[in-house]
């Protein structure tokens, strides 16, 4: 067992505990494989989600992500989440109140009432960077963690939109054709294919789901058919919600136009959970909307 | 420190086929800076015998700047190398009699970058009035 | 007239410039200031000072007033110094008698708000210019012979356009190319716009005719060393690489009567190493002896000695009658001593993979224009048969990117300015494939057409009619299709406001140009400033577009700045023209700023000999043994490096001397000065 040498506060969004619970028992379980600690956040709220709040009211947008950032502070601790959305709230907001003092005396009036203020102390990480970044985990480090290797499985990598873009303002380098979470999936044994317009967002975030769903769908209908075209055994993200619009919207697919594609989705932490032998009751893969089976069958 | 209508005195010391050519750019860009400096006009910055600095500052200078070509782009091949290497040792000397040595500064603009030389003024201006009049300039008149 | 202790009567003369100085500041204060200033006898202001009525004034009062210094308060000397010293001159004193105060370009036109500060710095700066002005001393330009001969630097039609000239007009002009032909860019394209002339065609008489001038010695695969010396008189050290063939004179020089390469390619047939054809864009082969193509200029061949494995089967093949190729040959230098030189050397395209989302490398159907030209090329590696580099099938659906990497601020590859010629391109482009592919339909996607020229807007309006279609916005994203190659163009058509995905058979970018890897260490050898945007610096983009800062240094084509075939050559012919000025006249004068040594204040200590980067200083002997310093003036370009360094200063720097530099700080902080 690795020694927990790194610590973060773990921020859990809605989806994942809501949805797919299974993201989160892995998120916790793996990464204390590869040596980093996830310690509860107590008391978070939603991140908020970027698209719906953040296109209503930007200060209830700040206030909420603030309020957040400062039970992190609390705990003298840095935060690291499992989701593109949450990643964008939380992050960006961290990354803004840091350098603009205007709007940071703004939201620090608002968290005044709940005896709160927010100071800039920490920083915001995606678990996926951290398994990337040698420092704390690392490519090797994560492949030597792995006990069932996903040997003879094609897995088509969704990057989602969220986490890398806009690229001028993130820090993760070539946002047209990037390959570092490709690199992660094929840590794991499996093999990373790809397929055309992979960086072509999957229907759901900036509000779009939830304002109208039918034009979601048919941006996820063009992505499975991308993804079926190169022989995809399953989809992975690094985004619950992501997620849940290829996994349930893969039967609102089927209900609203016909087309069945049957193709399991897991988020990466899944993937690591059954690569490093976690059961698929640990993970609660019954609870997804697309049978995982086909894909199980290959590597179990 | 200094009264509201203090003006500090900065000379320049600039040379004539990048830095000179890089203020007359930025004056045909109407490029708006403080008026606070006064250039003197040498054919290159390898002609700044640490005397003009010392003298300025005994005159009561606040601040002073000397500004050239960018290394490699010197019209006279090195100057700007040997002056650069002159104004550490003059920064030095400045700092052992008790100047604060940010009152002098060399810069390199060359003739294209007008922009970059309405910055170096406002930035130049800036350090000399935060760091306040020049002790020496009380010994003046 | 110019004796050391004379007193000083000093004209101050205030120029309004229009109300580009006399609307942010006081003439008036000013003029009344200066007449305060301890020297001055005169203060006078005009509307115009450069004008004729405005110089008369200057004459005038010279003579008037028996002024022996005077001072212009208006624009900057480098603008007009040479103006008013002549009026100064046409007065009755020495030109060098003359100071100049920059109260606009540094003064009211940067100081637009601030009526107070402008007119107190006007003041300060009269003030700092008659401290100088009381101090000068006469001076005499020294006049230095002028080479008769020339330099080129780059064989494109810039280049050669310019060494025509130089030669027909009796000069001898070197003209020098690195790579082992001349011809450059236009020997790459298929045909010009807008009169679609085939363009090697209409190259290839000027090649000749540069190749057979008695004037012009044509150095190929060659490339500059190092620059000695300044106008008139330049030292230019040449590379001459080894192209591992001799030429018939090389050849005979060595015995072989006869001999020498005949350009017949018997070599290359048995060569067994084969490389990308940088001519070709890497889109043809050729071997480790080569020619570019059939029309190099001169007919000789190269071995590339980084591939060439030394196998001796071209040597063997070549024969024992021409006994051309020696494949031990080395690099060897040769200096020439010119008086004027010329840059001429061109462009290359950004390397347009650094825009991802275009696919560029990634996709097999994405091409550049220059790769098209070459497609579409009869002399080029298909034939002229413009084919899909996935599957050699025909396209008949082909999309062009215009500004792919121009007018673009996102940075990395891309670059903010408009590469001017792409536009004219892309519409000829689009002609030919209408005209060679029966069913071929061109799509621009542009942001604006820029067809600017003589007969450019009446091209565009036939291309239309041809049946061109024109999509007016940017390619945000282009994707392939795996199976069959086919790329799908996501665009939008901002005329009628909607998203547009397209599938073409081939996508060509109209990539921008950036200049070449080697122009920044040709520039610094030459002393030539980089604009802003990277190509070289004019010395004034609308007055002297031709020349440099540096005297005798002269720019012709697109190292200068983006243009075409038509801009490139008129201005190789002004350049040309300009290049033969001082070369006609003979002598050119330099001005006086040399440094001169004080011997009776010189220790001999000899460290400033080591600092002038010109070799000017020496120490000589004088009687009693005493070294002192010496000058060499024709050596010396007065940068001063030396005077600023002496520690006795014993050096004085001829019209910008230490006193004269001090003065003026004083004039500046104790106001009024020392006397």
């Amino acid at each position: 067992m690795a020694e927990s040498k790194h610590q973060y506060a773990f921020f859990l969004g809605c989806i994942a505990p809501n949805r797919y619970p299974g993201c989160e028992s892995a998120a916790i379980k793996t990464s204390a494989k590869v040596g980093i600690e996830l310690l509860p956040l107590k008391g978070a709220g939603c991140c908020p989600a970027p698209g719906a709040f953040g296109s209503i009211d930007l200060n209830v947008f700040y206030a909420l992500a603030a309020r957040n950032l400062v039970l992190a502070e609390q705990m003298n601790m840095d935060i690291t989440l499992i989701c593109n959305g949450c990643y964008k709230s939380i992050w960006e907001v961290n990354h803004i109140l840091k350098h603009n003092d205007e709007l940071r005396d703004g939201v620090n009036e608002v968290l005044k009432e709940v005896d709160m203020e927010f100071k800039g102390t920490i920083d915001v990480w995606h678990l996926a960077e951290l398994y990337y970044d040698p420092k704390i985990c690392g490519v090797d480090k994560l492949a030597a963690s792995v006990t069932r290797p996903l040997t003879g499985t094609k897995i088509a990598v969704h990057y989602g939109c969220h986490l890398m873009k806009p690229g001028k303002e993130r820090h993760f380098g070539d946002t047209e054709n990037p390959m570092w979470i490709d690199e992660l999936v094929e840590a794991l044994g499996a093999e990373a294919v790809q397929y055309r317009n992979k960086m072509q967002c999957c229907g759901a975030g900036g509000g779009v789901r939830g304002y109208d769903l039918t034009h979601s769908l048919d941006i996820t209908n063009e992505k499975l058919i991308n993804v079926t075209e190169v022989g995809a055994d399953a989809i992975t993200e690094v985004c619950p919600f992501c997620q849940l619009q290829y996994d349930r919207g893969q039967i609102e697919i089927q209900e609203k136009f016909g087309k069945t594609y049957g193709i399991p989705v897991l988020h990466f932490n899944e993937l690591l959970g059954l690569a490093q032998g976690m059961s698929p009751q640990e993970l609660a893969l019954d609870l997804h909307g697309i049978d995982c089976k086909p894909f199980l069958e290959k590597i179990l | 420190m200094a009264d509201e209508n203090w003006n500090p005195k900065i000379i320049a010391i600039i040379c004539n086929w990048c830095s000179y050519a890089g203020a007359d750019l930025a004056g045909g860009a109407r490029i708006q800076y403080p008026p606070d400096i006064r250039a003197i006009r040498v054919m290159c910055t390898g002609r700044v015998d640490p005397l003009f600095i010392m003298k300025a500052f005994q005159d009561g200078a606040d601040g002073m700047l000397i500004s050239g070509c960018h290394f490699g782009d010197c019209h006279y091949l090195e100057g700007n190398y040997k002056c650069a290497k002159r104004m550490f040792l003059v920064k030095n000397v400045l700092k052992n009699i008790g100047l604060n040595d940010r009152r002098l500064r060399m810069t390199f603009v060359s003739a294209s970058e007008g922009a970059k030389w309405g910055m170096v003024m406002e930035d130049v201006v800036k350090t000399v009035k935060e760091l306040g009049p020049s002790p020496l300039s009380e010994y003046q008149k | 007239m110019a004796e050391a202790k004379e007193q000083p009567r000093i004209g101050v003369f205030i120029c309004h410039c229009g109300t580009n100085i006399a609307g942010s500041l006081s003439i008036e204060e000013v003029k009344e200031y200066a007449k305060t200033l301890p020297g001055v006898v005169v203060a006078e202001e005009y509307q115009y000072m450069c004008s004729t009525p405005g110089q008369s004034i200057i004459v005038d009062s010279i003579k008037e007033h028996n002024l022996n210094g005077v001072v212009v308060a208006a624009c900057s000397p480098r603008l007009h110094e040479p103006t008013f010293r002549i009026a100064t001159q046409e007065g009755g004193l020495n030109k060098f008698r003359f100071e100049m105060a920059n109260i606009r370009d540094q003064n009211s036109w940067v100081h637009m708000h601030d009526w107070e500060g402008a007119t107190s710095k006007a003041k300060d700066q009269v003030r700092i210019a008659v401290a100088k002005a009381r101090m000068l001393e006469d001076l005499e330009p020294k006049s230095v012979p002028v080479e008769h001969a020339a330099l080129v630097v780059g064989g494109g039609v810039g280049g050669m356009q310019a060494a025509l000239d130089l030669a027909s007009a009796g000069i001898k002009t070197y003209l020098v190319e690195k790579n082992p032909t001349i011809g450059g860019r236009m020997s790459q394209l298929d045909k010009t716009f807008p009169t679609l002339d085939c363009s090697q065609c209409i190259l290839t008489p000027k090649m000749v005719d540069v190749g057979r001038h008695p004037n012009i010695e044509l150095m190929t695969y060659t490339e500059v060393e190092n620059v000695e010396g300044y106008i008139g008189n330049f030292t230019i050290t040449l590379r001459k690489k080894a192209r591992g063939v001799l030429t018939p004179t090389e050849a005979e020089a060595r015995g072989i009567v006869g001999g020498g390469c005949n350009g017949c390619g018997d070599c290359a047939e048995v060569c067994p190493v084969i490389k990308p054809n940088p001519f070709e864009l890497g889109m043809a082969p050729r071997k480790a002896i080569y020619i570019y193509h059939p029309q190099v200029n001169p007919l000789l061949y190269t071995v590339d000695f980084d591939s060439c494995i030394k196998c001796g089967l071209c040597v063997t093949a070549c024969g024992e009658e021409k006994k051309a190729i020696d494949l031990d040959m080395v690099d060897t230098f040769e200096q020439v001593k010119v008086g004027t030189c010329i840059l001429a050397i061109g462009y290359d395209l950004i390397p347009i993979e650094g825009k991802k989302e275009w696919g560029y490398k990634r996709f097999d159907n994405v091409i550049t224009g220059l790769e098209f030209e070459r497609l579409i090329c009869a002399s080029g590696p298909t034939g002229g048969k413009l084919i899909r580099p996935s599957d050699g099938q025909i396209p008949k659906k082909i999309g062009f990117v215009l500004c792919a990497g121009s007018r673009d601020n996102t940075g990395g590859v891309a670059k903010p300015y408009c590469s001017r010629f792409c536009c004219m391109y892309s519409l000829k482009h689009a002609h030919q494939i209408m005209e060679k592919i029966p069913g071929a339909v061109p799509y621009l996607f542009y942001m604006d057409i820029r067809s600017f020229g003589k007969m450019y807007e009446e091209f565009y309006y036939r291309i239309q009619n041809e049946g061109a279609k024109f999509i007016r916005g940017r390619v945000a994203n282009i994707l392939e299709d795996p199976t069959s190659k086919n790329l799908t163009v996501y665009t939008e058509d901002t005329l009628l406001g909607r998203p547009l995905s397209l599938e073409m058979d081939m996508v060509v970018l109209a990539a921008a140009i950036q200049p070449k890897p080697e122009a920044e260490r040709i520039r610094q050898m030459f002393g030539v400033s980089k604009s802003q945007d990277g190509w070289y610096l004019e010395a004034h983009p609308k007055l002297n577009p031709c020349g440099t800062t540096t005297a005798g240094i002269y720019l012709a084509g697109v190292c200068q700045g983006p243009k075409d075939i038509p801009d490139t050559v008129a201005q190789a012919e002004g350049a040309a023209s300009a290049a033969s000025i001082p070369i006609h006249i003979g002598e050119v004068q330099l001005e006086p700023y040399f440094a001169q040594c004080i011997e009776e204040l010189c220790a001999g200590c000899g460290m400033c000999v080591n600092l002038c980067p010109y070799g000017a200083l020496d120490l000589v002997e004088r009687d009693g043994g005493r070294q002192v310093m010496e000058v060499t003036e024709a050596k010396c370009k007065g940068c001063g490096t030396c005077g600023g360094f002496c520690p006795g200063g014993a050096i004085k720097m001829q019209h910008f001397t230490s006193p004269q530099i001090c003065a003026q700080i004083d004039a500046f902080l104790l106001e009024g000065g020392e006397q």
